[in-house]
């Protein structure tokens, strides 16, 4: 077996094994890239509306009960804590409520995964850690050698030395004419 | 190939299934056995300054877009203090506001310039409506390892 056919396979090989990675930490790079534009992992959504507070505000389990009560929320009280004099803050599983007393006011704040995204993210940016780490660090070896193998693998004229050479200057100067005109 | 491919499933249930009963640990392990009230903080922040404490309280806010901070709620009404964590090291979920968390972390403190429209409360020497500007000191604690229950 000559050095091209063992890249070949090496490259052939990895590639069948780092696909998932790549698909994950691709989609993911998207995703991340923007952060000003978009929230990747959340979906949240907030909506107003007015309530009628209880004639006493001494009781904080009867004032929660009787907002849950109007807006025919069935879910479970987590906790609740009060920043201030005035509002009020609920939380349920997935939604917290922010109650003005002041303006008898609650805001709805529900909040939902983007499933999906959210783990790739969660991979990408090595929110597990741990053994994670050296999987992530044998991903980033193995992009490297596939990167290397991919280089070698056309013979003739689509080759490293002929049409190729072309492509891979354009592939490192990329970066560079960025970095120039951004720093 | 197949077998092995059986094997890797199989260990990763078993790893999702024992992880789910306990508390999600995030950063580094807690070292401290007793907590420090968060109002004890609060109110002697100097005396606190520079050192690293283990506090307990329910999760008020979390940072939405990066996860890099969360409130917790004082024992006391009306109280709470931010945990900031460094970006990426540790990323707080949004789904935790209203859980319980225990975290370590170094009491620090940063100054905030705040601009307002002079209104002569605390007796300020300054002309009605005039901008007027404030350097206020916020104490944190940098997170350096938390248990969300």
């Amino acid at each position: 077996m000559n050095w091209r056919k063992i890249f070949k396979v090496i490259h052939r090989d990895l590639g069948y094994i780092c696909f998932g990675l790549v698909i994950i930490y691709s989609v993911s790079g998207i995703a991340v890239n923007h952060f000003d534009e978009w929230n990747p992992n959340y979906i949240i959504n907030k909506t107003e509306k007015n309530i009628i507070l209880p004639e006493t505000l001494n009781d904080r389990e009867l004032i929660i009960l009787s907002i849950l009560d109007q807006l025919a929320i069935k879910d479970s009280v987590l906790s609740s804590f009060q920043p201030s004099q005035n509002i009020l803050q609920i939380f349920l599983k997935g939604k917290s409520l922010t109650v003005n007393f002041k303006d008898s006011e609650v805001q709805i704040e529900e909040v939902k995964n983007r499933t999906g995204i959210k783990e790739m993210n969660s991979l990408h940016l090595n929110v597990p850690k741990k053994l994670w780490t050296y999987v992530a660090d044998l991903f980033a070896l193995s992009l490297i050698i596939l990167g290397i193998t991919g280089l070698f693998i056309a013979p003739g004229n689509s080759g490293l030395m002929k049409r190729g050479k072309w492509f891979v200057i354009a592939g490192i100067l990329l970066p560079i004419i960025f970095l120039l005109i951004y720093q | 190939m197949k077998s092995l491919f059986k094997l890797f499933i199989g260990i990763l249930f078993i790893t999702v299934m024992l992880k789910a009963d306990e508390g999600t640990k995030y950063g580094k392990e807690i070292e401290l056995k007793e907590t420090t009230k968060i109002s004890e903080i609060i109110n002697n922040p100097a005396e606190y300054l520079g050192k690293t404490v283990l506090v307990e309280g329910t999760i008020i806010n979390v940072c939405a877009k990066r996860g890099c901070w969360m409130e917790l709620s004082s024992d006391k009404e009306f109280e709470s203090i931010r945990i900031k964590v460094n970006d990426g090291e540790i990323i707080f979920p949004m789904e935790a506001k209203g859980q319980k968390a225990l975290v370590e972390g170094e009491v620090y403190s940063i100054n905030v310039e705040t601009e307002h429209k002079c209104d002569h409360k605390e007796g300020e020497s300054c002309e009605t409506g005039e901008q007027k500007k404030e350097v206020k000191t916020i104490y944190q604690i940098k997170g350096l390892g938390a248990v969300i229950k």
